[in-house]
Parts: structure tokens; sequence; C-alpha cells
């Protein structure tokens, strides 16, 4: 107890000063920035933390063999080449990818980035055998790249990937990818003697080849950057002198810190703030995201959602404008699950919007009326990753349907527990006879934004089709999309698919997230694109 | 949080109707503990007539009337992030905050009371059984216990009730215990045990009359604990689910509100300030009115 | 005494065992699959029952207590499921934490609520008792979450005195007692500090009348001993009880300090305990409540211990 005593007084004398600067003064271009995550995403190459990881640990620090295009703010981003310079399929066989790789690019730790590199990071999370498998790193990954199954070197520059089934998602699949570098692993495991302490001496010490290496790391607290000044790209050479990530999970707290310099840039403040945020001073950019904010609808038995015309009336009972006050506008009106300026659109039928009294007619030509109310049940959570603000959002939603003869009981339940249960199907026990479950989703890759939702061979337990939707029209649909390896037809078959999900209304599109962030003016060559991702690289702070 | 220890009480033969009305009657005349009181029950009052003292339905609003500020006409308190009324959705929350405060204690009062006195009269290897086992418990700080607990169970009203309850229980018991204990080898109920008193008879009279008025003053202080607890718990997400009004949750979806509506947001913190505040003081002057030697 | 010290710590042993049955209850009476943290939306079952396997999900309740209890008192307390980093090098980092800002918050607290309550004791049933006692009851009576946020926005966001969160410009890894150190401290340890204050300060104030009350003490007075003497009398008497009572607090504190730190995102056991409970991160949830639990029994120890030993009155 007595080390602690001048502890004590130091802190009585500093409690009797209040007026210290709240930070000190930021003279060199150091990017501080805090985000919604309770902790930094893991840093050894595969982040978890959802896509926020991906934003913060993944992209700065790594490289994918494709990339997601960032550069533009007013149309949709699409893969583009990154580590790899161009691909193909091989015709003969369409399991088998053969991707050419760029011949100039080192790691951090200074060793070359090649097709062996290639290889030892599909082992990491898919082959068992290998001494580098990482258990801990399959989960994040195996699932956004669900037919990789392989990877063989044909030259120092060229690389042959095999998928389990014709698939030609595999290209966009790869931005999930990271690149972490063998030789810098390997010299932790020399140091450690076990791929378990060698991954964690990696973690604390990563090795990519992106535009950031890692200078410090302090877990929980704070992830330092410093700029990679070998970057193989000159558009994205970093010309900050550092990024400082910062984990505030409390939106409040994230919000007082950007008022008092603590940070100059705050993931998603709470649209209540976010007029005082502007009065001091600060940018807000948004941008609708691949996102959507759904009901997820019943086709189980005896499901209310049966009939199509009480889908369509649900999806035209509620003003999403009114909606978008209560998101301080940050909210994208959603016509799909993708816009009408995205390639997957294909002008479906039925146009969303806001009709009340053709939401009226049709559910009085279902037979309900305001003494013959149709009674459903919606599952959701109170917080959760994209689910934006649930709570208040379910409300409204049960108070303007109502006009529409439904009758909506909300079943809220932990987000974890919503979570596990979007698994497990409206048939389940666990979905408690819930009609519609309330599960937001990323739409950048076509297997999250519409297969799994749509294919008889997603329904639970092996995919998110919770509401048991498809038909072997939709079947078909899917595997044209999936084995068209030309960009733009397979884009068109995807449109296909997205007009007949859409008229066919297996959800109550709600809303898209518009994914607002708070900067200081401070920092310059921003571009917010209609992307879950940021690129932090070309950034510049004045 | 709060400290749960307690100082043991006095004891003394079992205490007379005239000392009672003493203690009535000292109580009425402390002015502090009276305004308490007359706070709580116009708080009571309110949350149990609520579908007629509220002006309206504390579930009902329009986006675009959400957070006016204080004052606004038709809506005296302001409206919440739905643009609800904030005045009949703190009476109506005044509910099932009461109940969350109040509930737990109530339980462990009665729970925690026969635990400590069969332990205490009993004593032996029941008296060990019951009090190491309420010693495990004991040995946890309250809101650890009372966060892992709802926290492992799951978020809703009946978890939080019941993570509470638990955590209540340990102190009572032990109070019960000790003050049984002791007075289980004093001179009058030895006395008692002499004149052929059967053991029902002892504790009925004996027993209850000189523990259960001491723990019920211990038990009014825990109940301020408890609502900030309850609240506490509610405010991590892992109490009373939405739409439902409770302080404690509406302090949690307005609180991101306190930038736009400060005033308006920090109402339903102001409530289980005052709450709590008039329980403690009530409690103190309930203390210090028993306090008095015959 | 050393006696009474031994018998302490032997029946401490049961209550320690009891303990860490409690915390591997607790996690695993939870419904949901403690996997769900790594466990993507599409995982297959294959890969499910590979990781359940890994992690020794799959083994019986009775051998996962064993196992976990017996590398549990080599310190090693599994691997956090959500980081893979090692539980206990996670719960100690974040113990450090809490340990400094709880032994500020409850300086703080007893320094205010010595005050306090001696002034209250002192002139008892004066406006000055009633204003002292008004504070204490302050203290015990506030939300300290709503009084933490409320301080954030008028310090924090709208003055731009105080940083608003967080424990220092470089995390705690870099923590330094200078003063733009202890400005991050500042927010969040007046915040944690009311309820012990409360607390002290209504101890002291009865511990204070009582001693004043007695006939010893007027007898004291009426001998002529100055009224310095009289105090140093009441101080030497009150001690013992208000140490102990500051000591308990600082246990409630440590194993406390889950709201302050969520709204402060101070990097403690709070903080851990919030994202555990959260992610479902069971290894590191148990880890947590345990190390908490072991500090609060061993804290109450040491308390029960010197207390008897600075407080002659205590015969056991």
């Amino acid at each position: 107890m007595t080390q602690t005593k001048p502890i004590l007084i130091a802190a009585l004398l500093a409690s009797s000063v209040l007026t210290i600067p709240a930070a000190a003064l930021a003279q060199d271009k150091i990017l501080r920035i805090g985000m919604t995550a309770a902790d930094i995403p893991r840093t050894l190459g595969q982040p978890d933390q959802g896509f926020e990881g991906n934003r913060f640990t993944g992209m700065t620090i790594y490289d994918g063999l494709t990339a997601w295009d960032l550069t533009k703010e007013d149309e949709a981003s699409v893969v583009i080449p990154n580590l790899a310079t161009s691909w193909a399929v091989n015709p003969d066989d369409t399991t088998k990818w053969v991707f050419n790789l760029r011949d100039d690019v080192t790691f951090h730790d200074g060793s070359a980035f090649n097709a062996e590199a290639v290889v030892w990071n599909v082992q990491k999370v898919l082959d068992e055998s290998a001494a580098h498998f990482d258990a801990s790193q399959v989960g994040v990954t195996a699932s956004r790249m669900p037919t990789l199954r392989s990877a063989r070197v044909i030259d120092e520059f060229t690389v042959e990937l095999t998928t389990s089934e014709p698939d030609s998602f595999l290209p966009i699949n790869l931005t999930n990818l990271f690149m972490a570098s063998p030789a810098h692993w390997q010299a932790k495991f020399d140091e450690t003697g076990n791929a378990e302490a060698a991954w964690a001496a990696f973690a604390a010490d990563p090795s990519g080849t992106g535009p950031f290496r890692v200078t410090a790391f302090v877990p929980r607290e704070r992830l330092e950057l410093a700029p990679n000044a070998n970057y193989w790209n000159p558009a994205r050479t970093p010309k900050l002198d550092g990024v400082v990530l910062v984990p505030l999970p409390e939106a409040n707290a994230r919000t007082a810190a950007l008022l008092s310099g603590q940070v100059d840039w705050i993931e998603a403040p709470s649209p209540d703030a976010i007029p005082q945020i502007e009065a001091r001073g600060f940018t807000i950019y948004a941008n609708p995201q691949p996102h959507v904010w759904p009901w997820q609808l019943s086709f189980a038995e005896g499901s209310p959602w049966l009939d199509r015309r009480v889908r369509h009336a649900a999806n035209l009972c509620f003003d999403r404008e009114e909606l978008q006050i209560l998101l301080g506008g940050y909210m994208g009106i959603p016509k799909g699950t993708v816009d009408p300026t995205h390639p997957w659109w294909g002008n479906p039928s039925f146009d969303i919007r806001y009709d009340l009294e053709e939401a009226q007619r049709l559910m009085t030509e279902a037979g309900f009326s305001a003494d013959n109310p149709v009674k459903v049940k919606v599952q959701t959570s109170a917080s959760g990753s994209g689910q934006m603000q649930p709570i208040p959002m379910n409300e409204y939603l049960q108070q303007s349907l109502r006009d529409c003869f439904f009758d909506v009981e909300l079943d809220v339940i932990e987000w974890n527990t919503v979570f596990t249960n979007w698994r497990r199907g409206a048939n389940d026990e666990s979905a408690n006879g819930a009609h519609a479950i309330n599960v937001s989703f990323a739409t950048m890759d076509p297997f999250f934004a519409m297969v799994r939702f749509t294919s008889t061979g997603t329904f639970p337990p092996v995919s998110n089709n919770w509401g048991l939707f498809g038909n072997d029209e939709f079947d078909a649909l899917i595997a044209d999309a999936r084995t068209t390896f030309d960009d733009a037809a397979r884009d068109a078959a995807l449109a296909r698919l997205h007009a007949r999900i859409v008229e066919e209304a297996p959800f109550v599109w709600v809303a898209h997230d518009a994914g607002p962030r708070a900067m200081s003016t401070r920092v310059t060559g921003v571009v917010q694109p209609k992307s879950w991702f940021i690129d932090i690289a070309p950034m510049d702070m004045n | 949080m709060a400290d749960i220890s307690v100082s043991h009480p006095v004891i003394t033969p079992v205490r007379s109707a005239g000392y009672w009305q003493n203690v009535g009657a000292r109580l009425v005349r402390d002015k502090t503990a009276m305004a308490a009181a007359a706070v709580l029950l116009l708080l009571l009052l309110a949350a149990i007539f609520a579908p007629l003292v509220a002006p309206l339905d504390p579930l009902e609003g329009r986006l675009v009337n959400r957070l006016k500020p204080i004052g606004t006409p038709g809506h005296v308190l302001g409206t919440d992030e739905l643009g609800r009324d904030m005045l009949s959705r703190l009476i109506w929350g005044g509910r099932l905050s009461l109940l969350m405060g109040v509930t737990p204690v109530v339980m462990a009062f009665f729970l925690g009371s026969a635990l400590g006195i069969l332990a205490g009269y009993a004593g032996g290897w029941t008296n060990t059984l019951i009090m190491r086992t309420v010693d495990v418990f004991y040995a946890f700080p309250s809101v650890l216990l009372a966060v892992a607990l709802s926290g492992a169970l799951g978020a809703g009203l009946g978890n939080a009730l019941l993570s509470l309850t638990v955590v209540f229980i340990p102190p009572i018991a032990r109070v019960a215990e000790s003050v049984t204990t002791r007075l289980r080898s004093s001179d009058f109920i030895e006395a008692a045990r002499a004149s052929g008193a059967g053991a029902f008879t002892i504790v009925r009279v004996h027993v209850l009359g000189n523990v259960l008025g001491p723990i019920f003053v211990y038990a009014t202080s825990l109940i301020a604990v408890s609502m900030i607890l309850a609240s506490g718990l509610s405010f991590l997400g892992l109490g009373v689910r939405p739409p439902n009004p409770e302080w404690g949750l509406m302090l949690n979806t307005l609180r991101t509100a306190i930038y736009a509506q400060p005033w308006v947001a920090a109402l339903p913190g102001a409530m289980i300030f005052m709450v709590s505040i008039s329980f403690n003081l009530l409690s103190d002057g309930l203390r210090s009115a028993m306090e008095v030697r015959q | 005494m050393l006696g009474y010290t031994l018998r302490r710590i032997i029946y401490t042993a049961p209550v320690l065992f009891g303990v860490s049955v409690v915390c591997f209850a607790l996690v695993h009476i939870s419904p949901g699959d403690p996997l769900i943290s790594i466990l993507p939306a599409d995982a297959s079952v294959e890969l499910q029952d590979r990781l359940r396997i890994l992690y020794g999900f799959d083994r019986s309740y009775p051998e996962q207590f064993i196992l976990w209890l017996g590398r549990a008192l080599q310190g090693d307390l599994g691997t956090s499921i959500a980081t893979g980093r090692p539980v206990t090098s996670e719960v100690m980092r974040a113990v450090g934490n809490t340990l400094m800002l709880a032994a500020v918050a409850t300086f703080i607290g007893f320094v205010l609520g010595c005050f306090f309550g001696f002034v209250a004791g002192y002139f008892s049933n004066s406006p000055l008792d009633k204003a002292a006692s008004a504070a204490a009851v302050f203290g015990v009576s506030v939300p300290h979450y709503w009084l933490g946020m409320v301080l954030v926005i008028i310090f924090s966001a709208q003055l731009g005195w105080l940083p608003a969160a967080g424990a220092g410009p470089g995390g705690s890894g870099q923590w330094k007692f200078d003063l733009e150190h202890l400005s991050y401290m500042i927010l969040p340890a007046i915040t944690m500090s009311v309820i012990p204050m409360g607390i002290i300060a209504r101890t002291v104030r009865a511990l204070v009348a009582e001693i004043l009350a007695q006939e010893f003490v007027i007898g004291l007075r009426a001998r002529g001993l100055s009224e310095l003497g009289v105090f140093l009398h009441v101080v030497k008497n009150a001690a013992p009880t208000a140490l102990a009572v500051m000591g308990v607090q600082l246990g409630y504190l440590l194993g406390g300090s889950i709201l302050i730190e969520t709204v402060f995102s101070w990097p403690g056991t709070g903080m851990l305990l919030n994202s555990a409970i959260f992610q479902r991160d069971l290894p590191l949830l148990q880890g947590t409540i345990l190390v908490l639990a072991l500090f609060f029994v061993v804290l109450n120890l040491a308390v029960d211990v010197m207390q008897s030993a600075l407080d002659p009155r205590i015969k056991r």
C-alpha cells in the first residue's frame, strides 16, 4: 500500500487542476479513429468484429488477391484486381481458376510475395494438416469463401485455386482472404516452437503487404499503424504519418471523444448527436451501404406470409421517409435488396413504396379487416451489428402496420440468440412461433445478398434461409448465375434472380444503413463509397 | 455497488406494543422521513392508477413529434425518441421500476430471514450447510453477482428479478443468523425454554419479534440499492425489454439523445434518484426511530 | 491473534472452492452456443463439431470443471474464444487498470466521506450536519452511471476540459502518473467515488456521534481535556472501522466497475466483463468473474485480520 501513496496524492492534486488541454496537440499527421468494436479486431490477417474488422485491420495492414474499388462515391463498388493482376477460369474444368500475381510486392518484413505465399495463406484456414493451420481463423474466413478448397503453385507468380463446385463468385469471395507473411510467421514459429504461440506472436507483431504496418499494439485499447513506404501501389501509398485505432463501443463516449478532440474520426455517431457534431464544425460522411435491414418472412406451414398479397401489403404500408426522421436522415430507402443503379437490379415489376390505399386494398382482398387483423410475430434484438436502432424501428413498424390490419407482436431477445436462431429456421422451436425474423445483412457478395435466402440448398441448418423460401425456379436462377463465368453475363443472371426476389417479396425491405461517420475537417482526401468499407490509405491531414 | 453490511441490532427481550407505538410516534415527527414517505406514496399511487393519471398512451407516438423539449404544449415533460409522451411513460414506468426495485428485496427478506433464522435456531450441521452456502454467494461483490447472473440467464424481467433476489439473500440471511444465534443463547430464551415453551412458540414470539424488526429496517435501506442495481441492469441491456416503459431502460434508450435533449434524457435518471433517495431517507428515519431505548 | 488469522485463512479455502463452482456453473447455465462468437452465420456442422472438440466443449461438465480448475490453480485460465489471447493476461491487465481507478476512487471517497462524516457527527443535528448528511445520502442514492453520463456531457463534450473516455492518450500500456494521464482518470474516479463517499460518511457520522456520546468522553471534556485531545481520541477510536469500511468498499468497486467502465470506456475488468457477456466468450467470462471474486475474498480476509489487529475491542 505504501507504494500507492504518492499516486493518490498526485491524483488528488490533479483533480484540483481542472483545466488541462483535453489531448496533446497533434502536430504530426496522425489520424485517430474511434471504432464501434469493443476490442481491436484481430491483427493476424483474418480480422474478427465483422466488416469493421476488415475495414480497419484487414485492408490497412494486408491485401487480398482481389479488392473492392473504393474510389467512387456515386457508383456501386465492384471487385478489382489487387495482388492478382488477372484471373481466368479453366474452360474445361470450371472448378479450377488461374490467378496471375504481381511480381513487385514484398511483405513488411522484407520477404517476397509469390505463389507460395498464396498457397500458404489458403492452407492456414483450409488445410488441417498444414503446420500453420489455425482453427481460430477458420470461423471468420471459411464461410466467406464457401467453395474454395485448395491452391497449387504453377510458377513463381501464377497460382491455381480449386473450388468444390463451379462457382463464379470466387473472385468476389477472395476479397476476404488476406495475405500474411509466411516467412515472418516461420520466424515466430522458430522462436516459440508451437503454432498457436506463433500466431499469437504474429498477431502482436504482424506482417502483411498492406499500405500500413503495425508499430504498437495494446490489446483492447489501441493499435498504432505507420505508413509502409515501400507500398506497391502509388495511388494508395499513405501521406499520413500514422493511424491510431481506438475501440469505443459506447456511442456517447465516442461522440464525446470526438467533440473533445481525443479522436479525429468516429464510426457510427448516434443520429441524435449528429446535429451537435455538425454544429461544432465536424464533417459527416454517409452513403447508402450494401446492407438491408429486413423482416425475413416465414414460408412455413400456417404462416400468414404465404399469401403474396400480405407480403406486398406489408412492404407498402409504412412510410420509409418518416422512418428516416428517426435515423436523422441517415438511412437509404430500399427499392429491393440492391438499388436501381446496381448491375444486379433487373427491373422488378413490384415497386416497393409507401401506398397505404393499395396496401389496405390488398389486405381486404386477402380477407383481413380492422376487426379481423392478421397476427404476426417478429423476432428481433435490442442491439447488434448492423441492426441500426432495432427497437425504435420495429416499434415504428408495429405502429404503422396497424393501419393495414396487422397485429404485430415483437419478440425481443438477446442479439446472439437471434443470430443463432437465424440458422435454425422458422420451423425450429427456437423461432418461438415467430413469422418473421429481423437480422440485417450485407449485400456485396451475391451469395450473402441473395443465394443463401432463396435456395432450397440453404435451408437451415445449412445456411440462413430462415423462412424456408425456395423452389425450382429460384434454384435454376441461382445455378445459372453460379455457372456463368463472364462477368457481365453473370451480373445479368443475378439481375434476373434479384428481380424475381423483389417480385416474390420474401422480405419486408425496411432500410439500408447509410453508415454515417464523423470526421474532423483536418482530414482530407476522404471518399465515402457505396460500401461497408472506406479506404484510409489515400487520406491526408492538414 | 453499495455496501450491504449492517450494524448488528441490539438484542432486548420482546418489545412491547408500547415500544412500537413509540417508534411510530417518533417516525411521524421526523419531517424528512415523512416527506420521503409522501413522495414514495405519491409515486406509488401514480403508478397504480397510471391508466387514470397518465395523460396519454405510453406506447403511442409519432416520429415527427420525437424529442420535443420540456414544456411543449400537450407534452409537459417532452417526448422520447419515438415521440411518446415522457410524462405518461415516467408514470407508467414507475410500475416496472418500483416492482423491480422492491420485489427482490421483499423476496430476499422472506427467504433470507427464513434461512438465517433456521440456521441460527437449529445450529449444528444445518447451520454449517446453510451458512457456508450463503458465504459462497456473499463472497461475490453484489454488482458482479447480479451482472454475471443476469448475463448468464439472459435479458428479461424475470431473470433480472431472480438475479437481484439471489444478490440480497446472503446479507439478510447472515444478519438473521447472527442475531438468532446470539438470541438463542441469551437468558430470556433459556428462561422461556425452562418454562416449557415449545420451539415453535419460542421462534414465533421471541425470535421473530426481535429479529424481523431490525432486518426489516435493513431491508428498506436495500431497496435503494436494488433500484439502482435493477435500473443498471436495464441500462446494460440485461433487464426489462422494450417497449415496456421502465426508468433504467428509458435512460438506456434515451442516452444517445442526451446531445439533442439533455433535460428530457436526464429525466428517467432523476426519477431513479428521487425514489432511491426517498427510500434511503425513510429507512434512516425508521432506524433512528427504532434506536429509542425503553 | 495469529490463531485467529490462521483460522480465518483455513476457513476461506472452502469458500474459495464454492466460488469456483459458482463461477463455472454461472456461465454454463446460459443458453446459446458457447462458440457463437467465432462461428460465422454459415459455419458448417462439421466445422462446429471440430471447433467444439478443439475448445473442449464436447466433454461432460464435471470433466470440464476439473480441467478448468486444475489449470486455474496453475494460473492458466484458458484462451479467450474471441481473441485467441490467454485469459490470464487479459484479466490481469484489466485488473491492474480497474485497481488503479478503484484505488483512486476509494481514496477520494474516503477523504470526502471522512470529512462529511466528521462534520456531521461533530455538529450532530445542526444545519452543518444536515448539509453533510445530505451529501452522504446523495452519494448512496444517485445512479452513478447516470451521473457519469452527465459529467461527460458537461466537462468533455460542452466545456472540453477533460477527456471523455479511455485510459490515457497512449492507452493503459503507456500509463504514467503525469497530469495528462491523470486527466483521463478524473471523471471516472469522481463518478466512482460517490458511493464509497456516501457510505463512509454515514459510517463515520454514526461512529463519531456514538463516541462523543460516551460517558468517558464527556468525562474527558469535563476534566478539561483540550478539544484537540478529544478529536484525537475520536479519530483513534473511529479509524479501525472507517478503514475497514474503506477496504470493503475497494472490493465492491473492483467487482462493481462494469457500469462506470462502460460509460467511460475504461479498459478494466468491467469492460472485459461486458464484452465477455455480449460476445458469449465463456473462458473469458469465467476467468474474469473468478479473479474478481478471489480479489474480493482475499481483500475481505485482509480487512478482517487488520481490523482485529488494530481494534483491541474485537476479541475473537
